[in-house]
């Protein structure tokens, strides 16, 4: 084994300055500023030329769908960032469920008035694969910025800050596809946005690991 | 518990320092904390072997290192190094599993062995773990070199186009590298 004091001596010589990481939630802010540009843009230019955005958000059910899924990203990001510096409360990470809750609470209740307004049509399914261009377009960007971001921490919990980033992304995401489809049954949106948000989140979190780890670690 | 504050308050300010690139405040500030790394190691990590825990310690500093700039001065220091320190423990905790599980223990070792084979590989090998360390200790064109040439065991001419530097560079630096391993492990046979 090495003498503990050479390695000390070691890691001294080779100690550059480093930049600092800011605090978490002036890292969110900068994920989103990295971000929205990119959904902006994807928006202006795939929108069918029918659907009016700016109309559309006047609707309030819309729009509380909208705000609840930007303060879904936000707190997902902003948990993701935290759990990369050590020392935070693990509670932090718990802070996404309550708008993920109310976002799963709002598509509930959306079905449950289609099925009280139109029987079992208001809840079957049908695949659509016309948003996943555009939803692979809008998560690029934010996917790629989170993954940099994260990787510049300390990779503590891997899997968990992977499967939050993934979620602020998913939720981001969603919030430019729902201007796609604005007449949509929420039995659509629960199952194909917030199904596609589970499946990535767990998916992503598989290949934490793989993602995020100590460098001196996998060297070995 | 003024005490502590007063520690901690230390303690930041070395790391501060040393995020801005001063040497002496490092390794002034990784001196101090390894005797509470010890004890936070033998708290959590009772029954572990002395130069097991040893190197645990040797990984925290690592770790330490790896994600100094994730340390913020406004912050106190002791819940971010023992949060560094927890993780490090759980995670040699689950390496350390995984690697028993696939070792078998026996009272006798097979008897297919030619007499002097057991001597020569232990004088060949000697502690694994220490040569590990003491490769990822060397400077990096030197540990560049002893990775292609030693460990992939890479012809000179594969390990040059590898890795972009001379036939003649890769072998002065596998020779420096050899010795200085010699050197470092000298001192650390059992």
């Amino acid at each position: 084994m090495m003498d503990t004091n050479a390695l000390i001596q070691e890691l001294a010589n080779s100690a550059a300055p480093v930049r600092r990481l800011p605090p978490p939630s002036a890292r969110m802010l900068l994920w989103l500023a990295l971000s929205v540009p990119v959904l902006v843009a994807v928006i202006w230019l795939m929108m069918p030329g029918d659907i009016n955005p700016i109309a559309a958000l006047a609707d309030r059910r819309f729009l509380l769908e909208e705000a609840v899924l930007l303060v879904t990203a936000l707190a997902a990001a902003f948990a993701a960032f935290a759990s990369v510096v050590p020392g935070y409360d693990r509670r932090i990470l718990l802070i996404p469920l309550v708008p993920l809750a109310v976002w799963l609470a709002s598509l509930g209740e959306g079905c449950w008035r289609n099925w009280v307004a139109l029987g079992a049509d208001g809840l079957t399914l049908r695949p659509d694969w016309d948003c996943l261009p555009p939803a692979i377009l809008i998560g690029i960007v934010p996917a790629l910025a989170m993954v940099m971001m994260l990787r510049r921490g300390a990779p503590l919990l891997p899997r968990i800050s992977i499967a939050l980033g993934a979620l602020a992304v998913a939720a981001l995401a969603n919030l430019g596809l729902r201007l796609f489809h604005l007449g949509d049954a929420s039995v659509m949106v629960l199952f194909w946005h917030l199904g596609g948000a589970a499946v990535l989140a767990g998916l992503t979190a598989l290949a934490g690991r793989r993602v995020l780890y100590w460098r001196h670690v996998a060297a070995t | 518990m003024g005490e502590s504050r007063e520690r901690d308050q230390r303690f930041a300010l070395l790391m501060r320092a040393t995020q801005e690139g001063d040497r002496e405040a490092y390794a002034r500030l990784l001196h101090e904390l390894i005797p509470l790394l010890r004890r936070a190691v033998r708290r959590q990590r009772a029954l572990l072997k002395p130069q097991d825990a040893e190197d645990l310690v040797q990984d925290i500093l690592l770790s330490l290192h790896e994600a100094r700039r994730s340390y913020d001065p406004a912050r106190p220091f002791l819940p971010w190094l023992m949060a560094i320190v927890r993780n490090r423990v759980a995670d040699g905790a689950r390496r350390y599993i995984s690697r028993s599980a696939h070792e078998v223990v026996v009272d006798r070792l097979p008897e297919t062995f030619s007499d002097a084979d057991p001597n020569t590989i232990n004088a060949a090998y000697g502690d694994p773990e220490a040569l590990r360390l003491a490769v990822k200790a060397l400077p990096d064109g030197q540990r560049r070199a002893i990775e292609l040439l030693k460990l992939r065991e890479m012809s000179l001419k594969e390990a040059a186009a590898h890795s972009g530097a001379s036939i003649a560079a890769l072998k002065v630096s596998v020779h420096r590298g050899m010795t200085a391993l010699r050197r470092m492990l000298a001192g650390t046979d059992p």
